[in-house]
């Protein structure tokens, strides 16, 4: 029966071959409805090569070229890369002299914000996970309970109360003192997401590994944390995302030296005077996204996994 | 847990040694309260840190020579939860109670009176109310728009297909956007003259639309960009949940010939269930605190101020520190209520199976 | 009818083929063991029959009705799978009632077919609980109940026992064959247990890369193994199989060299076919006598393991060759390591094998 399989089916529009599977049919409805979904994101970076009046032309223009003519010339713009080199140096005043916009540093300070308190929080969370789940203290749940409800409240009750102390220490516009912030803005779920992967270990091997005279850090690092990976990663990923576009602490926290991106992205609309710089807007999110894009789409696997792993049993 | 490793005896009181908590702990009290009276604040918050870290070395020294692991791993946490969430919340209690602008020197005790005022105050009260509602009408809205498009998402990403992997993160791109860009360029896609939904409704219909032109409209542009922003949240949970489902159940229902609605409701279902109520619950407690979307798109303007938005107003951009305070215990207290009603469902449910 | 028919079914995923040209029919009432080590495509060639895979090429008939491009669903098949696959979220008694929906039965009519089948599996009393709270044993009789509580094709079972401890294993082979057979439904049983397949099966075939190997009886596949695959998978302990030098034969009687011993053994006629040459001697366990003395149907080997069975003792014996012999001796018979023993094949429990691995057998 093996030329029964007609021309769709070699392409792949044939029926799953086994529950829970489709072929590409199924692919073609995932892609519209995806291609539907990304639209938003995708003008986004499609604005970012176009220059400011055909940004806001009318009609809209969507497409780089014209496909050999295929597409009316009222639809097709120019793609430039001004806007990209413009996000880190441009003259501020027509005719004016071409001046460093200080985005280099911001991005920098994104970067090293961000990738700082998500790996702290990861460290000091998992450490805290471990003992919340192998040695339980007194009012264990209590402790558990406490720690999630910082993590609802609305960040403004905090809020004050950290720029009046900051402002005591001196750490208002530091990089400690955002770094620790947002240290503790992240530890709450790290914990409670590496306790349900802890607490879904098998404690024999652990058991296995003492009787063969391991130290307990032993145990912890070459037993335990290899176990927890895709946790580790799904918990940096969902701290990276949320730390990456946090804003309002950032825009009450951070001076001049420590400002992050998404701060001085809304800067950068504010300020000009002269409506929104869409193109170089644009430019400046598409470049913002990418690492964040990127880190979410190597650690795709282990998100999923994580999820499922450290939520499913609660 | 497995340790059974020999007590070591107590160090007594009086002994000078780094394992003497109860000792640092008298004596940092005591330099600290000397230090607050004798030194002018700044200084002594710093003689008070030390003294604090002191007590913190004392206890971790304490802990690991008798083997307290449990406490010494878990500290560093708790350490850091105190500082920056616990204290601030006690203080911000605190401040609630005092009236205090952060542009003026003065302060001055009035107990309850800023609760009062902004629940009693003729002027005030109105406002709050309206805020609240809105806030709560957002919040329906916005939650179930991304609790079923999420879901649909992950239907249909459930299932094994080729270049799943690819298009799974196009999907979940608007999670990582930046606020600030989301709404910046969704007023960029509504506005009236050059935006892209307005071009397509002008095509249409032949007239110019203006999505904020009512309160309706600015309602749903609101909810329509943090509702495509967040579904992916929820479509990951429940997704996870999706491929939790053990595919032979899906095997055994086939064989079983079990029609397809029955299947997710007595398969599918009882997998998601626990997923999908955390969903709602994160998604509820962040849609509760929406402030920066409406900031960006209609800085409240049609009536659509919502309550976390008033706190910032008060708070930062008029000075009024502890009014602002006091607003966000009552939010606070709000949000309280309503997890406990949710882990009171949700517990109800549980046991009700 | 109740048939299940295999035709030249192929299974490929890519490159790799799972399962090649493989025929097998079952008829009305008959059972039929898939048995084979693991890996070998016995569950993929069940879960095909069930359409929980689409097979690659041929076909497959069942009740006479070509059903390759069929869901499940329209197959009308009853499975019980290894892991039991019971709805978690549903108690046992809506468990059984699962495949009964299809059917929109009345309430007493379904609850009467639910009751008659935890009567018959012992279930009655834990109808009410949920899968969580019921013992592996029992978890395997809803399986098995919520398979026949149902009129359907063919009944398919996916290493139904594997799970079980010996004891269970044990009742609950007799129990599974007495329901099976008052059912008289057309039945495929995937085990690598030959024990289940030997005491449960009316035919048993065994698979191996892919391939099946031989169908037979029980009966058939022990004492007639089509090739040296199956003479070594079937029969504990292992046939030994070794390999000699067929010298000459003549007058039903053949001369080899095995193990460095010249034996004179009887021969089924088929063997003159072959030429003098390199042949394997497939010769169980148990059909040796040990003799006193040498003579010249005997072969030579020293003893050197020693493994008490029980009713019976294993000797591991070494020919001169250095050929590795098991032989199963009584318990009364005390043999020393070390010690020279003198075997004597049973001739009519002796397969000659060909180069090609087939049995030689008129």
């Amino acid at each position: 029966m093996a030329t029964s399989m007609t021309i769709w089916e070699k392409l792949g529009f044939r029926k799953a071959s086994r529950v829970g599977e489709a072929g590409w049919g199924h692919t073609l409805w995932a892609a519209l409805v995806s291609f539907i979904y990304f639209l938003p994101v995708l003008i986004i970076v499609i604005t970012s090569f176009k220059v400011q009046n055909e940004a806001l032309s009318v009609p809209a223009k969507f497409f780089p070229t014209s496909f050999f003519g295929l597409i009316p010339e009222q639809y097709v713009f120019t793609p430039t890369l001004e806007n990209f080199t413009s996000v880190f140096s441009r003259a501020f005043t027509t005719g004016g002299a071409v001046e460093n916009t200080g985005f280099d540093r911001y991005f920098f300070n994104s970067m090293f914000i961000a990738g700082t308190s998500v790996l702290l929080a990861l460290v000091i969370g998992t450490l805290a996970a471990y003992g919340f789940s192998r040695y339980p203290l007194k009012g264990n749940d209590t402790y558990l309970f406490i720690i999630l409800t910082t993590r609802m409240l609305p960040a403004i009750v905090v809020i004050i109360p950290i720029i009046l102390m900051f402002r005591i220490v001196g750490l208002s516009g530091s990089y400690p003192g955002i770094i620790f912030l947002y240290t503790a803005f992240n530890l709450p779920f790290t914990i409670w997401m590496m306790k349900s992967f802890f607490d879904e270990l098998s404690l024999d091997v652990e058991d296995a590994a003492r009787i063969d005279g391991s130290s307990e850090l032993r145990v912890f690092f070459k037993v335990c944390l290899p176990q927890v990976v895709a946790g580790l990663a799904a918990t940096f990923v969902f701290g990276l995302i949320l730390t990456w576009n946090e804003f309002l602490f950032a825009l009450l926290l951070t001076g001049s030296d420590t400002r992050t991106v998404p701060v001085a992205m809304n800067q950068a609309v504010a300020g000009g005077g002269i409506g929104v710089l869409w193109g170089l807007l644009a430019a400046i999110e598409t470049l913002f996204l990418i690492p964040v894009f990127l880190v979410t789409f190597f650690l795709q696997n282990h998100l999923l996994r994580g999820v499922t792993f450290g939520t499913v049993k609660r | 847990m497995t340790t059974t490793a020999i007590q070591t005896p107590p160090t007594a009181f009086t002994t000078l040694a780094l394992d003497n908590w109860k000792l640092a702990i008298a004596g940092g009290l005591g330099v600290s309260i000397s230090a607050c009276l004798a030194m002018p604040a700044t200084s002594s918050f710093w003689v008070v840190a030390v003294m604090m870290a002191l007590v913190a070395v004392t206890f971790v020294v304490n802990a690991f020579r008798r083997h307290y692991y449990g406490g010494l791993l878990v500290s560093p946490a708790i350490a850091v939860l105190f500082v920056m969430n616990i204290f601030p919340l006690l203080w911000s209690l605190g401040l609630s109670f005092f009236s205090y602008q952060s542009n003026q020197q003065a302060i001055r005790f009035v107990g309850l009176a800023n609760y009062s005022k902004l629940l009693t105050d003729d002027l005030k009260a109105p406002e709050l109310w309206a805020n609240l509602t809105n806030t709560a009408m957002f919040t329906v809205l916005t939650v179930s728009v991304q609790m079923v498009i999420g879901f649909l998402l992950a239907v249909l990403f459930a299932k094994q297909f080729p270049l799943r992997r690819y298009l799974l993160i196009l999907v979940l791109t608007p999670m990582m956007l930046s606020v600030v860009a989301v709404g910046v360029f969704f007023s960029y896609y509504y506005d009236p003259t050059f935006g892209v939904i307005s071009q397509i409704i002008k095509a249409w219909t032949g007239e110019q639309f203006i999505l904020f032109s009512s309160k309706a409209g600015a309602v749903a542009g609101i909810v329509f960009a943090d509702a495509w922003m967040w579904s992916p949240f929820v479509m990951l949970l429940v997704l996870a949940g999706l491929v939790s489902v053990p595919t032979y159940l899906y095997e055994a229902a086939a064989i079983d010939r079990v029609g397809s609605w029955r299947r997710f409701w007595t398969i599918t279902f009882p997998y998601i269930r626990g997923l999908l109520m955390l969903a709602l619950l994160f998604r509820t407690i962040e849609a509760f605190k929406m402030a920066d979307l409406i900031i960006l798109l209609t800085k409240g303007g049609n009536d659509t101020m919502t309550i976390s938005y008033h706190v910032i107003r008060i708070a930062n951009e008029q000075n009024k520190t502890s009014e602002g305070a006091a607003l966000s215990y009552l939010l606070l207290f709000v949000v309280i209520v309503l997890t406990n009603l949710y882990l009171y469902i949700a517990n109800r449910r549980s046991q009700g199976n | 009818m109740s048939t299940i028919e295999v035709k030249k079914i192929t299974k490929k995923f890519g490159e790799f083929v799972a399962v090649r040209d493989a025929d097998l029919s079952v008829k009305a009432g008959e059972v039929v063991c898939l048995l084979g080590p693991s890996g070998c495509g016995k569950t993929t060639t069940l879960r095909m029959i069930a359409g929980l895979e689409r097979a690659s090429e041929g076909d497959i008939v069942i009740a006479g009705k070509r059903m390759n491009e069929l869901p499940p669903e329209k197959r009308d098949i009853a499975m019980v799978f290894q892991f039991y696959a019971l709805y978690p979220a549903l108690n046992v008694g809506e468990n059984i009632a699962m495949p009964l929906h299809f059917e929109k039965l009345s309430t007493e009519e379904r609850n009467k077919r639910i009751n008659s089948v935890a009567k018959i599996l012992h279930l009655t009393e834990v109808l009410d609980r949920m899968p969580g709270q019921v013992s592996e044993g029992e978890k395997q009789r809803i399986a098995v109940a919520r398979a026949i509580v149902r009129d359907p094709n063919c009944f398919l079972f996916d290493e139904p026992l594997s799970r079980l401890d010996v004891e269970l294993r044990h009742s609950m082979r007799g129990q599974i064959k007495e329901v099976l057979s008052n059912l008289s439904k057309a039945t495929v049983i995937v085990t690598h247990d030959q024990l289940e397949a030997l005491t449960m099966a009316d035919r048993i075939a065994i698979m191996k890369d892919g391939m099946i190997e031989q169908v037979g009886t029980p009966h058939e596949v022990f004492a007639k193994p089509a090739n040296v695959f199956v003479a070594s998978f079937i029969g504990t302990p292992q046939m030994n199989l070794v390999e000699a030098d067929l010298k000459s034969f003549g007058k039903g009687v053949a001369s080899i060299i095995l193990g460095g011993s010249a034996v004179e053994m009887a021969a089924d006629p088929a063997v003159s076919k072959l030429r003098p040459s390199k042949v394997m001697i497939g010769i169980r366990p148990r059909a040796f006598t040990v003799q006193d003395k040498a003579s010249k149907d005997t072969i030579h080997a020293q003893s050197e393991l020693i493994e008490p069975m029980g009713a019976e003792t294993l000797v591991h014996a070494r020919t001169k060759t250095g050929a590795d012999i098991r032989v199963v001796v009584p318990r009364e018979k005390r043999v020393k390591i070390g010690e020279i023993l003198h075997l004597k094949p049973d001739a009519k429990q002796t397969h000659f094998f060909g180069e090609d691995g087939m049995a030689v057998r008129t």
